[in-house]
């Protein structure tokens, strides 16, 4: 008596083929073609002023190894633990072995609103292109041309370290199907237009939901509890939830959120210091004042 | 050259900072402790940052009061920090691991803070006072960014 008969391990075989090209064909990526990017004069201070709101230095400052080089540099490789192992941010000065010296304008819109890198590998969302996705494409290159504005650094960053990469980098490309959200920023007519620029600025390059906003079962993020407070993304501890600020008497209103975002500890604020906030902090306090305000006020109105 | 009693002295502020508590009965008791120098720092500031944003006037002897409550109640600052102290089964601390893992860097933030915290009580005056008091915060978030493990 034969309990599995050959058709059924041939049938079994066909079903775990069509499995794989299933899994083949649904985590393809999908880049942008040159002949999709708009004709763009960059304009370099704009792109600074993303390049701080985005805290881009945050993740992407050099690692320890890296002599001679200012912390301010973007040349990465300062490790980034997280729950799925240690990550080496890239370098993103111009240099053209280890930077993004040979990069197009298509390849870096492509990382920054489509999660690809250069030879089309699903990038691993610790880098917010699910915000950066939101963002106006003009945008996009005038942080381009920014970081073209630096001395170029030569800094190979090390490999990530990512147990299974390469079958979780093809993952992401079905993951990308729940995970990611690609509609454009809109803005909303019934808001003043600092509010909708305080939107705009949080809700892109600010990328403020990574962290501030819980996960789904699939680790996307949960836009129904918009901004509600998230798990901390080095796993340990929790993100506090940004709505019902003044409500809650966390501040007093829009303009006291100003003046912890400008000063922090230094006039008494305290409540952004701890998990990375000090950081992000820093980064918000170098924009113009016409910014920090909007800010303020698209997140003081969070109910 | 490393001098035996300079060896010793080390030993003894190392001791001091991690060593098995001196004043406290417990790691609780000392969790409790730091929470009421953290508190009192915070009632504090609710007095002096007013007169730093302008909406209290310079008061040299309410600041003086404020920064005498803040010191008393942070005195045993040394002893707060014993290894049983890292985590609780009965309150909850935010004290982060790196005060354990880094203690150096630790002790060196805290040093800032009294350094700026000195040099505050130290004014005579209105500007003095206000040309002093983001050292103060600085210390303050100094330990916040990396010894306050997030919420």
């Amino acid at each position: 008596m034969k309990l599995i008969s050959k058709s059924t391990i041939g049938g079994l075989a066909l079903f775990a083929a069509l499995g794989l090209v299933f899994f083949w064909m649904a985590s393809a990526p999908h880049p942008l073609n040159a002949a999709d990017i708009p004709e763009h004069t960059a304009n370099i201070d704009n792109g600074k002023l993303l390049y701080n709101i985005g805290g881009c230095i945050s993740c992407h400052a050099p690692g320890p190894d890296v002599k001679n080089v200012a912390a301010d540099i973007p040349a990465g490789g300062k490790p980034f633990i997280t729950p799925i192992g240690i990550l080496y941010p890239p370098n993103l000065t111009p240099d053209r072995d280890t930077g993004l010296g040979y990069w197009t304008e298509v390849d870096f819109v492509n990382a920054m609103q489509k999660g690809l890198g250069p030879s089309d590998e699903h990038l691993i969302p610790a880098f917010p292109y699910t915000s950066y996705a939101h963002m106006k494409i003009g945008d996009i290159l005038d942080i381009k041309a920014y970081l073209a504005s630096f001395a170029a650094v030569k800094n190979a960053t090390k490999p990530h370290e990512v147990l299974f990469q390469p079958i979780v980098r093809r993952g992401l490309g079905l993951w990308k199907w729940v995970g990611f959200d690609e509609t454009k920023w809109q803005p909303d007519a019934a808001q003043t237009a600092s509010w909708n620029r305080g939107s705009y600025l949080v809700n892109g390059p600010g990328h403020c939901s990574e962290c501030h906003t819980p996960r789904t079962l699939f680790m996307s993020s949960d836009t129904a509890r918009m901004f509600q407070g998230g798990p901390h993304p080095e796993g340990k501890g929790k993100v506090p939830s940004l709505r019902g600020l003044v409500e809650r008497e966390r501040y007093k209103d829009a303009a006291d959120l100003v003046l912890a975002f400008q000063n922090g500890e230094e006039l008494g604020y305290d409540k952004m210091s701890s998990g990375g906030m000090g950081e992000v902090r820093k980064n918000i306090a170098l924009l113009p004042d016409d910014d920090v305000k909007a800010i303020a006020e698209f997140v003081s109105n969070l109910k | 050259m490393i001098s035996k009693l300079s060896l010793g002295l080390m030993a003894t502020a190392v001791t001091l900072v991690l060593g098995s508590s001196i004043s406290f009965a417990s790691g609780d008791d000392a969790i409790k402790a730091r929470q009421a120098c953290m508190k009192a720092n915070g009632a504090g500031m609710g007095v002096l940052v007013p007169i730093i944003k302008g909406g209290k006037p310079y008061d040299a002897a309410v600041i003086s009061a404020a920064l005498d409550t803040m010191g008393k109640a942070c005195a045993d600052w040394a002893n707060f920090w014993p290894a049983d102290s890292m985590k609780s089964t009965t309150l909850k601390t935010r004290a982060g691991e790196a005060i354990w893992s880094d203690p150096k860097a630790f002790e060196a933030a805290g040093g800032a803070y009294y350094t700026a915290f000195t040099a505050l009580k130290a004014t005579k005056d209105e500007a003095g006072f206000k040309a002093a008091f983001g050292d103060l915060g600085k210390g303050c978030g100094g330990c916040h960014e990396k010894f306050r493990a997030p919420e």
